[in-house]
């Protein structure tokens, strides 16, 4: 069996922290948890993270930022973001900027599997 | 309603103390043998008494003198229009008492109580209800003047304020439904801050709860990790409670009350609820809490709402803030030795003008397209009805800061404007002026 593909998760949010990290380990991914974007860019696993499930609202530096910053330094990660408002506006423009899905909180864990399998280029 | 016998001629005129013949006696002595003197006499004594009574009906004011142990009063005209009484009846206390609202009659009795144990000077706020089902509001003072006697004698006044309450219950009203619309637009603004607030615990409950099964299905159960992750959606279940309970608090409708409140938890619930939305505005919050601050009396919603407004209002004036941090800043401190407690709330935004310090408080004024311009006037009718002062200040930066203050618990009830100076804007020393 190969290496388990690492998904990184960021979120400011406690609960999401806690819970996502068990369920995505259940879908067979490696998983790291971040409290903010800058906390993930500083990290070492930016070059290994196969899919980023990324908060849009982050203090700091937001979801859409990280994601433009990544862009900007060449790095094609797909990311899935994941958001408390139900924005179908903001949900199309992340999605026109390259986002693989754009999930409303609260979101089914199958859906949640669908996006990743997609970003992984699984079926 | 006008009393035009008590100007009439020839008729006993309840004006001065012209109902005391005592009164009207030649205060020279003697006789007066030159009747164009008399006559002149007489005709100023006359202007001087019209000059009284046009004091009285524009004061709304009339005067007595109450004889305590007979009841016996002696009322200027404006008394008899008051109470609604024919000017040629003998006033006493007990047919003015008969006019006295039912609840107010306690009141009477008490102040005959206080005659009799030689109060010095005493005031009361009654009311009357007329036949007409006409209820009207007094002030009545009185104090004690040289006694007749063995009786003790008292002069006082009895004045018709029901103008001044009937405009102040109308403004109360209004003020409470200014403060009711801007709590529904405050909700408008806020709806998808706490939409996110509400969800971020129902995704962790979904989560967890889809976990836990896919802990029981595997083989061996993760027995150990499935109860972990129902305690955890137990407590995201909390959590959402929490905030539908908050809401309810800030949001639900409820009788104004008076309670101890603490500023700074006050603050923080304020906070919890608004924080997505400042962070959907990259706005960065910063609180300096002052630690052992004294609790201050009040609505605790009412003072929540201003919190809340002043928060948003800050948020609003850094919206097109590009060239600097957006930094908002809320600190609590305690003033004046602890005898008041100040909030302040410090934007980056685009500050106002010198000419607009005062203007920013008046209802309708608004620089938001889409505001109603309401929020700073209800928030300072709000604090002042407190017994607070709510006013800006200019930022030495860019920006503004609004601060309120309010007399700390332990000094509520004591009277008199003596620390009110040390609270306003002035003893702030400004710093230069700086708009956008």
């Amino acid at each position: 069996m190969p290496d388990a593909s690492l998904i990184a998760i960021v979120d400011d949010d406690v609960s999401m922290r806690q819970s996502l990290p068990d369920l995505v380990e259940r879908f067979g991914f490696a998983v790291r948890v971040f409290a903010s974007a800058e906390e993930f860019l500083a990290s070492d696993c930016v070059g290994q993270t196969k899919c980023l499930i990324l908060d849009v609202a982050l203090p700091g530096m937001s979801g859409p930022d990280l994601q433009r910053e990544l862009s900007r330094r060449g790095q094609k990660i797909p990311i899935v973001f994941i958001t408390g408002q139900a924005n179908e506006d903001l949900r199309r423009q992340l999605l026109e900027e390259g986002a693989v899905e754009c999930l409303f909180k609260p979101f089914k864990p199958t859906a949640l599997l669908k996006a990743l399998n997609t970003a992984l280029g699984v079926d | 309603m006008s009393q035009s016998t008590c100007s009439e001629p020839n008729q006993t005129v309840p004006v001065g103390c012209g109902s005391n013949p005592d009164s009207l006696s030649w205060p020279f002595g003697g006789s007066c043998h030159d009747t164009e003197f008399l006559h002149k006499v007489l005709a100023a004594l006359k202007r001087h008494e019209a000059f009284l009574e046009e004091i009285e009906r524009a004061s709304s004011t009339g005067g007595f003198i109450w004889r305590a142990a007979t009841g016996q009063m002696t009322c200027t005209g404006e008394v008899y229009r008051i109470f609604e009484l024919d000017v040629t009846v003998p006033v006493t206390l007990q047919l003015l008492g008969t006019r006295v609202h039912p609840d107010d009659v306690s009141l009477i009795h008490d102040m005959i109580q206080r005659a009799q144990a030689l109060a010095n000077e005493f005031e009361y706020e009654l009311r009357l209800r007329l036949s007409s089902q006409i209820v009207k509001y007094l002030l009545l003072s009185a104090r004690r003047s040289e006694d007749v006697g063995d009786e003790a004698q008292y002069i006082g006044t009895i004045q018709d304020v029901t103008q001044r309450r009937v405009s102040e219950e109308a403004l109360g009203n209004m003020r409470s439904d200014l403060a009711r619309v801007a709590r529904v637009s405050s909700l408008g603004i806020l709806t998808a801050s706490i939409a996110h607030e509400v969800n971020q615990p129902l995704s962790g409950i979904m989560t967890n709860a889809s976990t836990c099964l896919e802990m029981l299905a595997a083989d061996p159960p993760d027995i150990d990790g499935a109860r972990e992750t129902a305690r955890r959606t137990i407590r995201d279940g909390e959590r959402a409670c929490e905030v539908i309970a908050r809401l309810r608090a800030l949001f639900g409708k409820r009788a104004g009350r008076t309670e101890s409140v603490d500023l700074n938890a006050a603050t923080r619930d304020v906070i919890a609820l608004a924080l997505s939305e400042l962070q959907r505005r990259h706005v960065m919050l910063r609180t300096e809490f002052a630690e052992e601050l004294p609790v201050v009396t009040g609505d605790r919603v009412q003072l929540q709402q201003v919190i809340l407004n002043l928060l948003m209002n800050a948020a609003e004036a850094m919206s097109g803030v590009e060239d600097r941090q957006r930094l908002l800043l809320i600190c609590t401190e305690p003033h004046s030795g602890g005898d008041w407690v100040r909030l302040r709330v410090q934007d980056a935004g685009v500050g106002f003008a010198p000419t607009d310090a005062t203007r920013l408080f008046e209802p309708f004024y608004t620089t938001k397209s889409g505001g109603m311009g309401i929020g700073l006037s209800v928030s300072r009718s709000i604090i002042e009805s407190h017994r607070g002062r709510l006013w800006a200040e200019p930022n030495a930066g860019p920006g503004a800061t609004f601060v309120f203050a309010m007399p700390a618990r332990e000094t509520v009830g004591t009277r008199g404007p003596a620390k009110r100076a040390a609270i306003g804007p002035q003893d702030n020393a400004l710093p230069s002026m700086r708009t956008a």
